[in-house]
């Protein structure tokens, strides 16, 4: 069984690696329809058989494979459900590394798992679709990760994806200037972030742009940010990073951090890091995908109007919003929930079902948040 | 909507409330009160109370039609759902229920009017007389409007001049009726003031802090402890926080000759205000054991919802409560798909109702919208058991168990923490007499007067 994923996975390389740069699913012919079509049939006829809980929830739905042509077809697993079954079609002795989500204390985190041949599937699918939306020719010590490193964290998929685009950049674990404090949270080691941006001397405070330097490449979840501009703040060190410095944020809020709309934040981080909306972007990505999404492609980075700032994935990466009344695609403009089909996820389950808000757009979707407590849990108690 | 602009939540939505407007309003309030509000008798006040309920009543009543016709858009219920909740909160109000009501909070039906003596007073040689405050304060919350439509009742009865100040979106309930007061006693109506504005106008919540005797409000904790903390010592203050109520039914009623009664009770507890009052329930606990299987019970209340969604549908939803309806859907459909004991029953092509019959679970707080949970239980005490994590929250109990039973359970209820119990089927109707939270509904409003003589 492993052996034919194994297979599957090369044949979803090969596509990855054939695709053109920045390809994504509205890139008309290039977008090879077809041959995801393809692919997708072939790769849930295979998760039918090698997934059990998955298996499960397509009977009960009263799928089976012989009755799907189409990729929009297959059944969708619920995210939540990563957290009360192994969805996975790895025997547990492959089960070598296993991403967490980063939910709530004392909620129970939803458990995906890779062994050496879905983590390369990752690795391959995270640089082709990174490489598109994040320029290139950062110097390997101008990294700045505002995240905890991978030994603290081995269980983020963030954090992995983070620590792979520092091995790809030739940069040291330096890089990293957050950490995991004694309560379990990230935090940012404000300190050593300092000393990294402006070295033995002051901060960079001139206000004319620094055309001389090496450019910042910075790469953090929005509550990292937050938390990086309130200290910023708090000593009023405003640093001014070279130009073509660039900022690439992720993820909610959480509770970690005060929360801040993007727009919001996009100003802060130009105030106070210097560096301009044009060189910032969002990445949506969750630990249950293997593919990600981001929301400013390299050829609208002209146009900063927030209604260009939608998510696309790549084109082995497909999303649709689905309205939760009728269970149906809804129109473009119309909101719903997103349901992300990843050809990347050949170990686990390509259809998955998203509890995120999305709003469709003529390509990709623009992201509205978290649905709610999904999860039957608390008291959610409403006015009366 | 064309109402005249009596109220200062009927002026339109350009016009900005000012402190000095809301002082001088809360000023004229209290003049009012004390020409045309303290003088009058309660027979007098519940004569016009019982003439305005009456107004309600009539099909064709020009308010009612304009709730009917607003209120699906405004409120978010249907026109029947709508209509029902007005009847049966209407109806209440009679003259027996309110004579009934100042009797259970003062003995006697005059204490609001003179120094009179209860049976137990006359033999201590004394007499009482009850006051209300001048001012009362109504922070309202929520789109359901019993709640603030009894405390405006509350506050006419004990005389006291009142500002009802709703959240946004949500005064068109009380607005009406306010309407509906002028329409009757012009006076009375002018003693009273609905007003909107979004939580945390601290500018204006200071100019009431700092008018009013007494503040009652709905909501949540937070909420309540917050302005708790921003009043003025002295002022009496009545806080209401979020509540949650749940059903039981025993084995011994589960047979094929009362399953039809129970299931109508049931949905007509859901379907009541789209199930998102404090006094709606999260869960139905059935006991195993009876002639029909809780699963059996869960299956024909889920017939009965979509009997139901067909003549008084639930009402619109925005996407984002939809999406947690589906999404929540989807985590029991996985269960039962995975040959868990768990079984879901849901409305077709819509979120409109939705039945979770899940065996072993904790408590389910449900994300109500007329979704329901069925909880298979072995009686009462681990009913109690599995509900004690929200001991404190907890309203209502509605009960379905043999008149032989029905005294100790109601007693075990009651010592365990539930502040009301009754009937399946009259979650949402407490009558008027109710005390709400377990507290006297009238008499923590009012200051007394003893006099020895």
């Amino acid at each position: 069984m492993t052996t034919e994923l194994s297979s599957f996975a090369r044949r979803v390389h090969g596509f990855i690696q054939h695709c053109p740069a920045g390809c994504c699913a509205d890139s008309g012919p290039g977008s090879r329809d077809s041959d995801f079509n393809a692919l997708a049939v072939a790769l849930f006829q295979l998760q039918f058989r090698c997934n059990v809980p998955y298996r499960r929830w397509c009977d009960a739905q009263g799928t089976r494979p012989e009755s799907v042509t189409h990729w929009t077809q297959i059944p969708a697993v619920p995210a939540a459900a990563f957290k009360e079954w192994d969805l996975t079609c790895l025997a547990p002795a492959e089960r070598t590394r296993v991403f967490e989500s980063s939910g709530t204390t004392g909620q129970r985190p939803s458990r995906h798992f890779h062994g050496a041949d879905s983590l390369a599937l990752y690795e391959t699918s995270l640089w082709a679709w990174w490489r598109h939306h994040v320029p290139d020719g950062f110097v390997a010590d101008r990294c700045l990760i505002l995240t905890p490193p991978a030994g603290q964290a081995p269980h983020s998929s963030l954090v992995h994806m983070f620590d792979f685009v520092r091995q790809q950049l030739g940069a040291g674990d330096g890089a990293f200037v957050g950490r995991v404090n004694a309560a379990g949270a990230w935090e940012l080691d404000f300190e050593r972030l300092l000393l990294r941006v402006t070295g033995d001397g002051p901060p960079s405070t001139a206000s004319a742009p620094d055309r001389q330097s090496q450019p910042w490449l910075v790469l953090g979840t929005a509550f990292s940010f937050v938390q990086l501009l309130d200290e910023l703040a708090r000593r009023d060190c405003r640093l001014r990073l070279p130009v073509g410095s660039f900022v690439l944020e992720t993820g909610g809020y959480k509770g970690r951090s005060r929360a801040l709309p993007k727009a919001g934040l996009y100003q802060l981080i130009t105030a106070w890091l210097g560096v301009p909306v044009a060189n910032i972007v969002c990445e949506y990505g969750m630990s249950e995908l293997s593919s990600q999404a981001y929301d400013l492609t390299g050829r609208r980075r002209e146009g900063n109007a927030a209604e260009f700032r939608h998510f696309q994935f790549p084109n082995w990466a497909r999303a649709r919003v689905i309205s939760p009344e009728t269970g149906r695609e809804v129109e473009v403009g119309g909101t719903g929930l997103l349901r992300i089909y990843d050809l990347a996820n050949v170990f686990s389950v390509l259809a998955i079902q998203t509890e995120d808000l999305a709003v469709r757009r003529s390509t990709g979707f623009a992201l509205l948040g978290r649905a709610g407590a999904a999860e039957p849990r608390g008291c959610s108690l409403m006015p009366a | 909507m064309s109402l005249p602009h009596y109220f200062l939540a009927d002026l339109p939505a350009e016009a900005t409330l000012t402190p000095k407007l809301l002082a001088e309003t809360c000023a004229a309030l209290k003049h009012n009160r004390r020409h045309y509000l303290v003088t009058r008798t309660t027979d007098d006040i519940i004569g016009a109370l019982v003439e305005v309920a009456a107004g309600w009543l009539q099909p064709e009543g020009e308010l009612r039609q304009l709730a009917l016709d607003v209120g699906p858009v405004e409120l978010g219920f249907s026109r029947p759902t709508l209509a029902r909740g007005l009847d049966e909160f209407f109806r209440q109000l009679t003259r027996e229920n309110f004579e009934r009501l100042l009797e259970q909070e003062f003995s006697e039906v005059q204490r609001l009017d003179e120094l009179v003596a209860s049976r137990v007073e006359r033999a201590s040689g004394k007499t009482a007389l009850a006051t209300g405050p001048g001012l009362l304060v109504h922070i309202a919350a929520g789109n359901i409007p019993n709640p603030t439509l009894t405390s405006m009742i509350f506050g006419l009865l004990v005389r006291s001049a009142q500002v009802v100040k709703c959240g946004r979106g949500t005064t068109l309930l009380p607005r009406l009726f306010a309407h509906s007061l002028y329409r009757v006693d012009p006076k009375l109506a002018a003693c009273l003031e609905v007003v909107e504005w979004p939580g945390g106008a601290t500018e204006l919540e200071q100019v009431l802090w700092a008018v009013a005797d007494c503040v009652t409000a709905t909501g949540r904790d937070e909420t309540l402890v917050k302005i708790q903390r921003e009043l003025p010592h002295p002022i009496r203050f009545l806080g209401h926080g979020h509540r949650l109520s749940f059903g039981y039914v025993a084995r011994d009623l589960l047979n094929l000759a009362e399953v039809d009664h129970l299931v109508r009770a049931a949905a007509d507890d859901v379907t009541a205000w789209d199930q998102l009052g404090c006094l709606s329930p999260h869960v139905f606990f059935v006991q195993n054991g009876g002639a029909l299987a809780p699963e059996q019970f869960a299956a024909k209340l889920a017939g009965e919802l979509e009997r139901c969604e067909r003549t008084a549908p639930r009402g619109g939803v925005p996407t984002a409560t939809a999406a947690i309806i589906a999404t929540r859907r989807q985590i029991y459909q996985m269960r039962s798909a995975q040959g868990e004991a768990t079984h879901v029953w849901q409305s077709p092509d819509s979120t409109a109702w939705t039945v979770v019959c899940e065996a072993e679970s904790p408590f389910p707080v449900s994300c109500l919208h007329r979704f329901i949970h069925i909880r298979p239980v072995s009686g009462v005490t681990e009913v109690l058991q599995v509900a004690d994590a929200h001991r404190r929250q907890v309203s209502t109990v509605g009960l379905a168990v043999p008149r032989s039973q029905w005294a100790g359970v109601a007693r075990q209820l009651g010592r365990w923490g539930a502040s009301r119990i009754c009937p399946l089927g009259q979650m949402q109707r407490p009558p008027l007499t109710w005390r709400q939270d377990g507290r006297p509904a009238l008499a923590d409003l009012v200051t007394w007067t003893d006099c020895e003589s």
